[in-house]
């Protein structure tokens, strides 16, 4: 059976093949021809290239070409059957020619479509008035006459450089007292800005420090005033800010031990002595703060371990049940759709009390009502492609009860979603959330969805406070949504947007709000990266890696809304978080569990200002990777921080004060 | 290794395009097929050599983000063997079609899609893929068909055909192309040349349709759901096979009259098709029922009904030399995936092999022997 056929099947291959390689070999192109080989034209105008294919003889040979410009996306508008094209914007481009034919060859042409001329430069600079001495940086933004930015170098001058004169990066200076006007000019095209250079008032000088003293991490404000020989204040005299350090260790190649800002804001990454300059021509003043070390670090003794060790844990929620007893859920990942409740009243003593399978390979996410009656599973993997959530009877966690399930038009699969107040808001795993009204929990029915107006924005996250939603949008960033505690009409049927923030690097998986004691109205924002050292292609070699961290967003003032600090792990990336009393719990995959002291003002990054108060890698050696920690989530319940492991189950761990003397 | 490789591909999907259609009676040693997992992850490749074990060879993991599902679907193989192409569902949110080098599997390019794209198609000569969106998220709107130019990886154009595409096939000489619409009933004909939509047919009304309006299915009359999943072009060039998964029925398509000609019986939901080379026998994995049907083309007589290990049949592919059909077996829950291979003369499974979970796409790379 096995070998009996084999020869002349495979003569038979061969002959089949090489009877189709006669017939192609003559009509197989060798290469094409695109004509015209360049072309210029306007933008607006349109044009045709047309293909030609040869053999290896030269021979024309007929086949269908598809025209398409990878450059030109979105600058030439190219039709791919006829090779027709628009130019839609300035610059040079290749259209490419591919015959449908074996080999995959291609011809290309070059298009060149002129730019429009420049309409207009405008001019931008950072506030202040110009005082004889003051110095600051101008920049020009280029648009032509289709209204497009454009990077074209500019030529900077002024009219008079008696009175003032300004070098290639925009960089003006005043220098006597007049008119003088500020170009930038490029292709015929200027912009400019006039200013009035006066005589410098000030003849005094002062700064304040908000305090003397300070700790690693305390953002100190620096205050300056300057004067005129009347004692008046100059309010509208820039000062430059800067910093002398003398930081109680040196190290050679380390980050700067403080930084102060154009604001004045100031933070300590060493304890040392600091001295803060605030100048205006002509005028210094400094104050000098001490900072002494935040002394933060808290022992950590573990508490309990719930172990899941035959498939991975996502999520988790603790709660404290209609019994009063206190229970926990975890949920699970890339496995059989289980789910698990414990009774975690004494932590130390985790008890399964009752577990779940549904049709499905991961359950996410759970979340439990308010009053601690409903529990909801999200759904992803099911065998007949209708996820959805799963509702489910957990007022006696020992004999919980499936009520109903949802999948209309959630099929796709929910990651994760959220309760508040009987309603279920559930991210499906596109673009949108939808709520679900569960006041009777056995018929359940969607209200009402929300979905950014972006182009190709995708969401990831949600969770609720006071009625207000924040959503995390991967690269569209954070939005907060009115569902119904917010000033903006908002409720579960027509969620309206308050505002959105895209942080750098927008990658959002996770945001937390958290009103600061300080008055501050701060969103923690955490990244989902994989790990450039991730490689996918050797499972069994290269442990999982993930990167990112949490960005730390001032949200005050919704309408101004300023990154201003981070939370960086060089060696890990960041997954979820809780924050309780000015303390953040963020699980950080393979750098573990991380509580950091978030309290006061926040700026620069926290990792280094001694604000880690501890960190915690769960080592299982029965895992399901054994010692691999690799931490998903964290949730704080009556003083004891219990965490999911990927890899390990449910873990409890409780803060204690730091046993060490601390000079 | 890979040149020897190529060539015996390359000639069968050669033989496959000859005008006249008859036996291909080769019988080849060895078979490599690539398989996705798509709750793990996962690709694996995996050999059968004629009458011995199906063997795992290579496991290669999908994605980017160690932590996310990102649901490895839809797989094609270059009609010369060289590289491997594998569409990820889920993105941000748009999915992505991958292309490997084979024998490395190591990443050579990739390009955006749609919202979780599912099954590709190459046609003969190897320039293009189309790539259905079919979005499974569940929205009632018009989805796409990706066109990307497989040597830059660059997706030219969006096609709109209708909800839920899914089953995109070209025919033999690569002239057309084939996708099913599994929420609007239809049958959607694409150009191989223009890559513009030609024609569409209601498979329920059995009429020519229009495209699908956004938001507004196909109603059909109770009982008469088709939800067609697949598209199987026969190799005479003259009709091509649909199944309905909510009908329990094959739907053969003449393309000349662009009617249902004839109703081949299926219970148990098929879901994939495929056809032996020579056009002879028609191979249908039934979904619910998990089970494998094969009929013989001409009388639409069932021949073989085949149970499999596993539940929730998805895949199947005839071997080249029409010997047998590799079959993808999903699995429920933490079930995991399941690669059967079935003699396709006697109905008799030859062996069979675990991989990861919800294993789906599956495409034959090579055949020596």
């Amino acid at each position: 059976m096995k070998t009996r056929s084999n020869i002349r099947p495979a003569i038979l291959i061969l002959a089949l093949a090489a009877l189709a390689t006669t017939q192609a070999a003559a009509q197989e192109v060798a290469r094409v021809e695109v004509s015209p080989a360049t072309l210029s034209l306007e933008v607006g105008e349109t044009a045709t290239v047309s293909a030609t294919a040869y053999d290896a003889a030269g021979n024309v040979v007929d086949i269908p070409f598809l025209y398409f410009s990878r450059d030109g996306r979105g600058s030439l508008a190219v039709n791919r059957t006829t090779g027709e094209f628009e130019a839609h914007k300035g610059g040079e481009y290749t259209i490419l020619a591919r015959a449908l034919g074996p080999g995959r060859i291609s011809g290309t042409m070059t298009v060149t479509v002129a730019f429009p001329p420049l309409d207009r430069i405008e001019i931008s600079q950072d506030g202040g008035r110009y005082y004889v001495g003051v110095t600051l940086r101008h920049k020009a933004t280029v648009i032509d006459q289709a209204d497009d930015e454009r990077d074209v170098p500019v030529t900077w001058s002024t009219s008079d450089e008696s009175v003032a004169t300004v070098d290639r990066f925009g960089v003006f200076s005043g220098h006597a007292p007049g008119e003088v006007t500020l170009s930038a000019a490029a292709e015929g095209v200027a912009g400019q800005i006039t200013y009035q250079v006066t005589d410098n008032p000030v003849t005094a000088m002062a700064v304040e420090a908000s305090q003397a003293r300070g700790r690693t991490g305390d953002v100190i404000h620096f205050a300056a005033t300057a004067s005129d020989a009347g004692g008046g204040t100059v309010d509208d005299i820039p000062v430059t800010y800067g910093l002398i350090a003398d930081p109680d260790v040196i190290a050679t190649a380390d980050f700067p031990p403080a930084e102060v800002d154009g604001m004045g804001r100031f933070v300590a990454y060493k304890p040392g002595i600091y001295t803060v300059t605030a100048s205006v021509p002509g005028q210094t003043a400094h104050a000098t703060v001490e900072i002494l070390p935040r002394h933060v670090a808290e022992e950590v003794q573990l508490v309990g371990h719930a172990p899941v060790r035959n498939v991975s844990t996502s999520d988790l929620w603790v709660w404290e049940g209609v019994d009063g007893r206190d229970y926990a859920i975890t949920d699970t990942h890339s496995g059989h759709g289980s789910t698990y409740w414990w009774d975690v009243t004494d932590p130390a003593s985790p008890v399964l009390t009752d577990s779940l399978i549904v049709d499905a390979r991961t359950t996410n996410d759970v979340k439990v009502s308010e009053d601690g009656e409903l529990c909801v599973i999200s759904r992803e993997g099911a065998s007949n492609r209708r996820n959805g959530i799963v509702i489910v009877d957990c007022t006696d966690p020992r004999n919980i009860e499936i009520i109903s399930t949802y999948d209309d038009e959630l099929t796709g699969g929910v990651h994760n979603l959220f309760i508040y107040d009987d309603h279920v808001y559930a991210v499906n795993n596109g673009i949108r959330f939808d709520v679900i009204n569960i006041e009777d929990p056995a018929n359940p029915h969607r209200v009402g969805r929300f979905e950014l107006d972006t182009p190709g924005h995708a969401i990831h996250d949600i969770w609720i406070v006071d009625g207000i939603a924040y959503t995390s949008n991967w690269n569209d960033g954070v939005a907060v949504i009115d569902v119904g505690g917010g000033d903006r009409g908002g409720s579960p049927e027509n969620p309206v947007e308050i505002a959105r923030f895209r942080d750098i690097g927008g990658a959002t998986h996770a945001a937390f709000p958290y009103r600061s004691p300080t008055g501050k109205f701060y969103i923690f924002m955490g990244d989902e990266i994989g790990a450039p050292a991730f490689d996918g292609q050797e499972a069994d070699r290269t442990p999982q890696f993930m990167a990112g961290y949490i960005h730390v967003v001032d949200f005050t003032d919704p309408e101004n809304p300023e990154e201003v600090a981070r939370y960086e792990i060089p060696e890990a990336g960041s997954h979820n978080m809780w924050i309780d009393d000015d303390r953040l719990y963020a699980a950080f995959y393979q750098g573990g569990l991380r509580v950091l002291d978030i309290s006061g003002e926040l700026k620069g990054n926290l990792y280094h200002q001694g604000r880690e108060i501890a960190v915690y890698k769960s080592y299982d050696p029965d895992g399901v990777v054994a010692n691999a920690p690799f931490t998903w989530g964290p949730q704080i319940h009556k003083g004891n921080l219990f965490f999911s492991e990927y890899f390990s189950g449910m873990w409890a761990v409780k803060l204690q004060p730091r046993r060490t003397l601390i000079p | 290794m890979r040149r020897k490789a190529g060539l015996a591909v390359a000639a069968a999907l050669t033989a496959a395009a000859l005008p006249a259609v008859g036996p291909i009676p080769v019988q080849a040693q060895s078979y490599w097929v690539y398989v996705a997992a798509e709750s793990e992850d996962e690709v694996s490749l995996l050999r059968y050599d004629a009458g011995g074990d199906l063997v795992v060879e290579k496991t290669i993991v999908t994605g980017w983000l160690a932590a996310e599902i990102e649901a490895p679907h839809g797989l094609a193989m270059d009609p010369a063997g060289e590289y491997w192409y594998l569409t990820l569902g889920h993105g941000f949110p748009n999915g992505r079609l991958v292309k490997y080098e084979t024998v490395s599997d190591t990443i050579v390019g990739v390009a955006d899609l749609g919202l979780f794209p599912a099954t590709i198609a190459i046609p003969p000569h190897g320039a293009l893929a189309l790539a259905v969106n079919a979005n499974f998220h569940g929205d009632h709107v018009p989805s796409t068909v990706t066109i990307v130019d497989l040597e830059t990886m660059f997706p030219i154009a969006d096609v709109v055909t209708c909800t839920m595409p899914h089953g995109s096939r070209f025919n033999a000489d690569g002239s057309k192309h084939y996708s099913a619409c599994m929420m609007d009933n239809q049958l959607v004909e694409i150009d191989g040349a223009t890559l513009d939509v030609t024609r569409r047919l209601d498979l329920v009304a059995n009429e020519p349709a229009h495209a699908p309006m956004d938001g507004h299915m196909a109603m059909a009359p109770p009982g008469e759901d088709c939800s067609p999943t697949w598209t199987t072009p026969h190799p005479d060039g003259n009709r091509i096979f649909v199944p309905c998964n909510k009908g329990d029925v094959i739907l053969e398509i003449d393309l000349d009259t662009w009617r249902i000609t004839r109703r081949i019986e299926a219970p148990g939901a098929p879901y994939n098709l495929d056809l032996t080379p020579d056009g002879s026998r028609l191979l249908a994995t039934l979904k619910g029922s998990a089970k494998l049907g094969i009929w013989d083309v001409d009388s639409g007589e069932l021949l073989h009904l085949i149970d499999s290990e596993m539940r929730v049949t998805h895949g199947v592919v005839a071997t080249p030399d029409g010997r047998y059909a590799i079959v993808s077996v999903e699995g429920i829950g933490g079930d995991p995936g399941t690669v059967e291979v079935i003699d396709i003369a006697s109905g008799t499974r030859m062996a069979s092999a675990r991989i990861g979970k919800q294993a789906g796409g599956i495409t034959l790379w090579r055949m020596e022997g």
